[in-house]
Formats: C-alpha cells, sequence, structure tokens
C-alpha cells in the first residue's frame, strides 16, 4: 500500500511528501529495492506512459523527475549495501553545435525512471566526448540530443567516433530531438530513434535486455 | 493596411497564398551569414525585401531571432554563421534576481538594430504588409529563467515567474509598439515555450499576458499572430483563441485538420509543413506531396492559410522552398 502511494505522490511530482513516505517506508523495513521498483520507478513509469499519450506535459515529468531524484538519494547507501545495481549505463548529451537540453533532460529523467545510471555530459558535445565517455564509464548506450537541423549531422559524426574506437558492437546509440526520423537513424547508423522520452527510456531498456 | 482583412481576404482566395515563416534563408540570397543578418539593419530590411519580391509569401515578414529580447534584459547569447542566435545561461533565478531584473530601453542589444531594419524594409517593400518577429512573454521569461529551471520555478515558486512575466510584457508592449512606429503592419508574435506547457499553466503563465500585449498593440491597422507549435496546443484552444490574435500560427506537432475541425469559423488558423523534415531536408518532390496533402486535409476551410510548421532553417534549400509556393498555384 505504502509503495502505492509513494508511486503516486511521485507522479503528482510532491518531492517533499514523497522523500518522506519513502523514509517512512525504510523505517518501516520496507525492502529499498521494492521501494525504488514499485514506488518510485513505478510512479515514473507511469507519467511516462501518460506523457506518450499527451495525458501529462513536460512540467509534471519534471517535477515527477525531481521527486525521484530527491527520494532516490535515502535508498542509495541501502541499495549498494545490497549490491542492487543500475539495469544499465548511458551517457547522454546534446551534440556539438547545440546549445538546447530540455528534450536532452527529459529523456534523462525518464531513463533514470526506468534504473539507468545516466550520466549527463551537457550541450555541446564532441563526438569523441561521447565516445570518450562510454569507454571511461562503461556505458551501454550513448543517447544524442539534437535540435537544430545544421547539428543532427554531428549525430552521424558521433557513430562513425564510436566505430573508429571499436565500441559500436557494444554500445547501442541512441538519437532524438525535432529534425531527426527513423530514417535518418538508419541512414547514419545508429541503432534507435524514438519519438519521444519515455519511449526512448524503454528503447534503451530492451538494449540492455 | 487593415491586416486582419487582409489575411481573412488572402484565405479566401483560390488558389491559396501561402505564408510560411520564410526569413532566414534570405542569407543565401544575399551572400551573408546568420551572424551578419542579425546584427545589421539594412541586410534584415533586403533579407524581407528579397523574399516578399522573390516569392509569393502573403506577407513580407521579419527575423525569427528568439534571442533578440533577452539579449536586450541582459542574456547572454551565443551566435553562429550558420544558425540563429542562441541563449545561453540564467539571468534569473529566484525573487531578488526578478525583482532586480530591469526593463530594458529600447537601444539595449539588437532592439534598436531590429526595429531600424523593419523602418527601412517597410521603405522597400511597398506591395506587401510586413510582419515583425518578436518572442512571446513566457517564452521571454524561459530564456531568462532558463527554459528547464522555469518550469520548477512556476510550481516553486510560480510569484517569482510572474514578477518576470509582469516585466517581459511591459518590453513587448514597448517593443512592439515600436515596430508599429516603424511601420509594421503586425507582428508575429512566437511563443513556443507555452506549448509543452499544462493547459492550466499555460492559462496562469502566458495566456494572460500575451492579451494584455496584444489588447496593448492590436487595432484595425495593426495585428498580432500568435505561434505556439508546441505539442500541448490541442489541449489549451480555447485559451489560446481567447486571446483576439488577428491570427493562429501552429507548429507541425499539431495536425492541422484536427485544429481547423476544433477552431471556431472565426479564427484565423495558419501552419503546418514540418520545417526540419520538408523545408531543410525534404525534396522539391516531397515538400510538393506534403503541401498537396495539407491543402487536401485542410483546404475546405475558409480559415486557413498555409505556411511552414516553425521558423524555416537558413540553410533550407530554395528549391524545396519554391517548390512549397509552387504546390499552393497547382
Amino acid at each position: 500500500m505504502i509503495l502505492k502511494e509513494i508511486a503516486e505522490l511521485l507522479e503528482s511530482g510532491k518531492s517533499k511528501a514523497t522523500k518522506e513516505l519513502v523514509q517512512k517506508a525504510i523505517d518501516e523495513g520496507v525492502d529499498p529495492q521494492d521501494i525504488l521498483k514499485e514506488g518510485l520507478l513505478g510512479g515514473m513509469s507511469s507519467i511516462g506512459e501518460k506523457f506518450k499519450k499527451n495525458e501529462v506535459f513536460v512540467p509534471e515529468v519534471l517535477m515527477a523527475a525531481r521527486a525521484m531524484n530527491q527520494s532516490i538519494e535515502l535508498l542509495k547507501p541501502l541499495l549498494a549495501e545490497a549490491g542492487v545495481e543500475s539495469v544499465g549505463k548511458v551517457c547522454i548529451g546534446t551534440v556539438q553545435g547545440d546549445l538546447h537540453d530540455i528534450g536532452k533532460n527529459l529523456v534523462k529523467m525518464m531513463l533514470e525512471g526506468k534504473g539507468f545510471e545516466v550520466i549527463d555530459l551537457g550541450t555541446d558535445v564532441a563526438p569523441e566526448t561521447f565516445v570518450n565517455a562510454a569507454i571511461e564509464n562503461n556505458c551501454d548506450i550513448i543517447c544524442c540530443s539534437a535540435l537544430l537541423t545544421t547539428t543532427m549531422h554531428v549525430m552521424e559524426d558521433v557513430v562513425k567516433a564510436a566505430e573508429a574506437a571499436g565500441i559500436h558492437d557494444r554500445v547501442k546509440i541512441m538519437i532524438g530531438g525535432a529534425p531527426v526520423n527513423e530514417e535518418f537513424c538508419k541512414q547514419i547508423g545508429a541503432d534507435g530513434y524514438t519519438v519521444d522520452a519515455a519511449s526512448a527510456a524503454d528503447m534503451a531498456l530492451t538494449f540492455v535486455q | 493596411m487593415n491586416i486582419s482583412k487582409f489575411l481573412w481576404d488572402a484565405a479566401k482566395a483560390e488558389p491559396r497564398q501561402g505564408l510560411p515563416i520564410l526569413s532566414f534563408p534570405a542569407a543565401q540570397k544575399l551572400g551573408v551569414d546568420v551572424e551578419q543578418l542579425v546584427k545589421t539593419s539594412e541586410l534584415q530590411a533586403k533579407a524581407m525585401e528579397v523574399i516578399a519580391k522573390e516569392t509569393d509569401i502573403l506577407t513580407a515578414i521579419g527575423l525569427m531571432d528568439l534571442s533578440v529580447e533577452a539579449e536586450a534584459f541582459g542574456a547572454e547569447v551565443k551566435f553562429s554563421k550558420n544558425e540563429i542566435p542562441a541563449i545561453v545561461g540564467q539571468l534569473v533565478s529566484d525573487e531578488k534576481e526578478a525583482e532586480a531584473l530591469q526593463i530594458p530601453s529600447l537601444e539595449a542589444g539588437r532592439i534598436g538594430v531590429c526595429v531600424e531594419g523593419i523602418r527601412q524594409a517597410k521603405e522597400r517593400i511597398t506591395d506587401k504588409p510586413l510582419l515583425a518577429g518578436t518572442i512571446g512573454p513566457f517564452s521571454l521569461a524561459g530564456r531568462l529563467m532558463d527554459v528547464t529551471e522555469i518550469m520548477y520555478i512556476c510550481y516553486d515558486e510560480p510569484e517569482t515567474v510572474h514578477i518576470v512575466l509582469e516585466k517581459a510584457t511591459e518590453f513587448l508592449i514597448q517593443y512592439g509598439a515600436a515596430m508599429k512606429a516603424a511601420g509594421a503592419d503586425g507582428i508575429m508574435m512566437a511563443e513556443p515555450l507555452a506549448g509543452i506547457l499544462n493547459p492550466e499553466m499555460a492559462e496562469e503563465f502566458s495566456v494572460p499576458y500575451v492579451k494584455r500585449i496584444i489588447d496593448a498593440l492590436q487595432d484595425e491597422n495593426f495585428g498580432i499572430v500568435y505561434h505556439n507549435c508546441g505539442n500541448a496546443v490541442p489541449r489549451m484552444l480555447d485559451s489560446i483563441f481567447s486571446q483576439n490574435a488577428v491570427a493562429y500560427h501552429f507548429g507541425n506537432a499539431v495536425k492541422m485538420d484536427e485544429i481547423l475541425a476544433a477552431a471556431p469559423a472565426d479564427a484565423l488558423c495558419m501552419g503546418n509543413v514540418d520545417p526540419a523534415s520538408q523545408f531543410a531536408q525534404g525534396t522539391p518532390e516531397s515538400i510538393r506531396a506534403a503541401t498537396k496533402e495539407l491543402l487536401e486535409k485542410c483546404g475546405k476551410y475558409k480559415n486557413f492559410i498555409p505556411s511552414s510548421g516553425c521558423d524555416i532553417p537558413a540553410h533550407s534549400s530554395w528549391d524545396t522552398i519554391n517548390a512549397f509556393f509552387e504546390a499552393l498555384k497547382d
């Protein structure tokens, strides 16, 4: 019951109340892994589905993600103690020449909502920075975002850099943003494109399962 | 000129005339880069003129450079030779900074450059009305407060956002009045950030301020075209149409035929051929097909003017742009 309440509070974006209830669940001896999976990630999964259907919008997703991030801090030491690992590692950034970040931020939050560890490289990220970050952090996936038609082509350079570094066979490359589509994804040799942030997180999960 | 009547007459006429948000590709025709264009009045005037004269665009249209207003407030701008300028950083993060924010003068940043560009364009273009381009109030506040951070602040400290919106609105009224005095027949006001809000938030943080700008500036000879290219638009149509703009411009995140089906017959709507996949990356054949499809679905509405879904990227091929206009004539 308390896990359902956590999920509902998270969905409504109430950070303080979510955090308090997570603490209560911990104090009551609820398994931290259940709090994470059924409470926090359950709430994020639900809001992700609503986002895909245009039932909620960007602000609700951001608020829910903030509630998750604040609450998860309480769980981190307990999860580490129990040897619980993230479902996978992703490095994410907006490609070189492009300073737009709200789309990238949304995908990052949705990925965290699926249990990924996400390394945020920020905006204006060079192809080699994506690749180096993926190698250094042993990432499963590189996520590239672009809003501009003049910068989307940098995504192809990321794919080429990953191939040159010999990591593309083990690191998937996902792309997203207003100017890109499935056709462009295939054309540049990337591994996945989705139309929205929630679907990106779903696809990422399929790459690590 | 009565811009409202002009646009309504065009919407009812056959063949359809388009009003795409077409300004930056003029840089190709002038042999200059985007940075030069956004910093020079004369080039801006020439850009509006070359498009007005060499295409069948319904009205001349000013540059949709949505960094100008935030720059005037003191925000940092990153210029590029190939892309429209972008705002970086966060100028206002809390109530104290919001209170301290000064409404800039019309000499700040490149405001004077843009107003002078409109004045010169009006002298050069005598056969078409001229719409200046400005940002909308919530989108300006987002650039001052960071587009992600403002979403949190809307929840945590809504009064802080309202302080910034009050100042943004006051400035946009002054800027719009300057454009009007310089000879513009109206303004295309871009409010894209409101399009990702939920309807309740748009009702609180955008609509009243847009309405205030429209009420202050709009008259028989000067009209506001409201642009919102967000995907949340279908959920907020009633409040959008309550703003009393002379026309409403929508992006390719929505289905134009569904918008028109929901719109009252006295709301003039424009949209929405994809600027990225068609104007920038498409071919003459693909944009012709996309434009014809749009006309097939929306041509029956007499409150519709075909357009791009948003600002057309600077590097878009002129063959493709011309094919959009040709498709309207067929």
